[in-house]
């Protein structure tokens, strides 16, 4: 076995060049797969901190267009009612703080919280900034797993009384404040002086919208200061068991449509996610990337093995000589064809190594690049990600350097002395 | 009887022209015998030598290797004999490249079962006098040392018959004289030595010289005028 390693090592290290162009289609397939493999959990990391963020046991509602209105305004009779009313030009102004409270009965409920937002003209001494205002009921502070870094969240008494009290984004406490302590000082937002009881630790992006820069006031204070509405964007339950959340979802939907006073479930203004139905979403997304990158990365790895056979073709024809003196020298069929095929299977796993580092290497990349615009992304090399890379090097190296192996050990050791 | 060889015929199809190249030779060779096979090329005494070494085999006739006959033995088997029974001698070296002395020493043994590697090739080595020249490449001694360095080579698994077809043809004459003398003495110590050769002066290192005309022997004679080994130093050892 080590004289065979040694024969294979000599016929690697002779034309260098060579040797790395012809694994070059499969260090870019390889590369592909480990950065394919790579990416994905990162992205995983990603939605999971997503996900943590609303806490782990929590089922969410949003509001809804009903379907036969939908199908009044484009004609067309189109699957339910998926879309969430944040994609329509009319509002739906059906989910109420009262929904939030009467979910709580459902013996499953452990909490809930109401949500809505809106725009406005933030200053503090002489500096504005037109700004995303988040308005939720207190009990958000029992469900979500932001930390308050500086000051007290508000309470449900101040919720109720309208207080004009705000906790801060990271970003906005800086911009408005720099270096000073911003509690206790008043802020203007629209109309209305608040007072800052909090700061909220940096949270970073989450694609979609940023923490950081926004601020928080209490919902009743939002809806009846600010928007002059009394209805909620979207609302999430949290669960004390998570196993029966679709039962619960049933429930708070069953809660719903009686405060509605819907009897046809088609026509639900609401939709609830369950956290396992938000996951599938994301992971069917990331499913098809992947499959569609790893057909590329097999593409790939198939070019490079034929190759890979190519190259095996010449350099058997290229040893003729030598083939013809070892089997003189008493080496049988099944010698040769093992240095030959070990040659082909430590080519192919060289550029699976190179490819490994290469594919880790533009992962890193992407990850730093995310993290540089505020994703919260971690880096990851999964183990099974590399072993399945280099088994598949491997694999590659038997089936493409077999062929080239066997007529190698084929030849008549004569006419193979002839040739030299 | 060491090789004992019966109306052995040699014959190739090329695309339905068949060639004889030997037409019945009969040979027998006993154990620790210096023999020449001479003739002029084409005349058939390379592939004789291929069929003898095991490197081809007769179309017909019968081969006794050890009084073992040889036709009901595979691919391997021929392989096991090539390696561990006898040694081969080529004119153009046929050295690995890029490879040091002692490794292409090693080589034969990497087929083998035997152990200590090293020691055994750097025995071999030290046997034609080149035990300082180990760590050289192949490519970085003179083609005299080369042929020594095959000769060891062929000798490292101790074979019984050491074959060598025109060891001297690509060498000048010291240096071919040096490879004769290994050979001689190789042969004084019990070795079977069946040396292939048109050049009637290498020949005449022999004990008995067969003459092979158009695939048949048409000469076996005893050699009367040997040469003595003469003791030449090489400035190389």
């Amino acid at each position: 076995m080590k004289s065979y390693l040694l024969q294979a090592k000599r016929g690697i290290t002779h034309n260098k060049s060579r040797t790395f162009l012809t694994a070059l289609g499969i260090i870019i397939g390889i590369g592909t797969v480990v950065l394919v493999f790579s990416v994905g959990e990162g992205f995983k990391s990603y939605i999971n901190a997503q996900v943590d963020a609303f806490g782990s046991n929590t089922i969410f509602i949003e509001t809804s267009v009903p379907a036969s209105t939908k199908d009044l305004a484009n004609g067309a009779s189109d699957s339910g009612n998926v879309n969430s009313s944040a994609m329509n030009a009319v509002p739906v102004t059906t989910l109420k703080n009262r929904d939030v409270k009467d979910v709580r009965s459902i013996p499953n409920v452990k909490n809930s919280y109401g949500a809505s937002m809106g725009q406005e003209v933030v200053s503090y001494k002489g500096i504005s900034k037109n700004i995303f205002i988040f308005g939720a009921d207190a009990s958000r502070f029992d469900v979500d797993k932001g930390i308050i870094a500086l000051g007290r969240p508000y309470s449900e008494e101040e919720d109720k009384s309208l207080a004009q009290v705000t906790i801060l984004g990271a970003d906005i406490a800086s911009d408005l404040f720099g270096d000073t302590d911003p509690l206790g000082k008043y802020i203007r937002v629209g109309n209305y002086n608040f007072e800052v009881i909090g700061v909220y630790e940096r949270k970073g992006s989450t694609g979609i919208s940023n923490d950081d820069k926004q601020i928080f006031i209490p919902v009743s204070t939002l809806q009846k200061k600010i928007l002059g509405i009394d209805y909620l964007f979207y609302a999430v339950v949290e669960l004390y068991d998570n196993s029966k959340a679709k039962i619960s979802a049933l429930d708070v939907s069953e809660v719903l449509r009686r405060n509605h006073n819907i009897t046809d479930p088609s026509r639900d203004d609401f939709k609830v996610n369950t956290q396992e139905e938000s996951l599938s979403v994301f992971n069917t997304i990331l499913q098809a990337i992947t499959f569609l990158l790893i057909a590329i990365a097999l593409i790939s790895l198939i070019v490079g093995g034929v190759g890979v056979m190519n190259i095996m073709y010449v350099v058997v024809t290229e040893r003729i000589g030598e083939i013809g003196l070892k089997k003189a020298l008493g080496a049988r069929n099944k010698d040769i064809l093992f240095e030959f095929l070990i040659e082909a299977v430590l080519l192919t796993l060289l550029g699976g190594i190179i490819g490994i580092l290469g594919g880790a290497l533009f992962a890193y990349i992407i990850s730093k690049v995310a993290e540089s615009f505020g994703f919260s992304w971690k880096f990851i090399v999964p183990i099974y990600g590399v072993v399945i890379s280099l088994s598949i090097s491997m694999i590659i190296g038997i089936i493409f350097g077999v062929f080239p192996a066997r007529n190698a050990s084929k030849l008549n050791p004569i006419e193979a002395l002839n040739k030299e | 009887m060491l090789i004992q060889l019966k109306n052995i015929t040699k014959e190739y199809d090329n695309i339905g022209v068949i060639t004889k190249v030997l037409r019945g030779v009969s040979l027998d060779v006993k154990e620790g015998e210096f023999l020449a096979i001479m003739g002029p090329s084409g005349s058939g005494k390379s592939t004789l030598m291929h069929i003898i070494g095991f490197l081809d085999r007769s179309t017909d006739g019968t081969y006794l290797f050890d009084n073992e006959n040889i036709k009901g033995l595979n691919d391997d088997e021929l392989a096991y004999i090539r390696n561990e029974r006898i040694g081969f001698v080529f004119q153009s070296f046929n050295l690995l490249a890029r490879t040091t002395v002692l490794d292409n020493v090693i080589l034969p043994l990497t087929y083998s079962k035997k152990k200590n590697h090293k020691e055994l090739a750097t025995k071999a080595l030290e046997a034609v006098g080149l035990g300082n020249r180990l760590s050289f490449l192949s490519n970085q001694i003179s083609g005299g040392q080369k042929q020594r360095v095959a000769i060891a080579r062929a000798l490292v698994c101790d074979p019984k018959v050491i074959f060598a077809d025109e060891p001297t043809g690509n060498l000048d004459s010291k240096s071919g004289a040096t490879v004769m003398n290994i050979l001689g003495r190789l042969n004084s110590e019990g070795r079977t030595i069946i040396l292939v050769t048109h050049d009637r002066n290498v020949a005449e290192h022999a004990d008995r010289i067969i003459t092979i005309k158009d695939g048949s022997i048409i000469k076996d004679e005893k050699n009367l005028n040997k040469r003595k080994s003469e003791m030449i130093e090489d400035e190389d050892l």
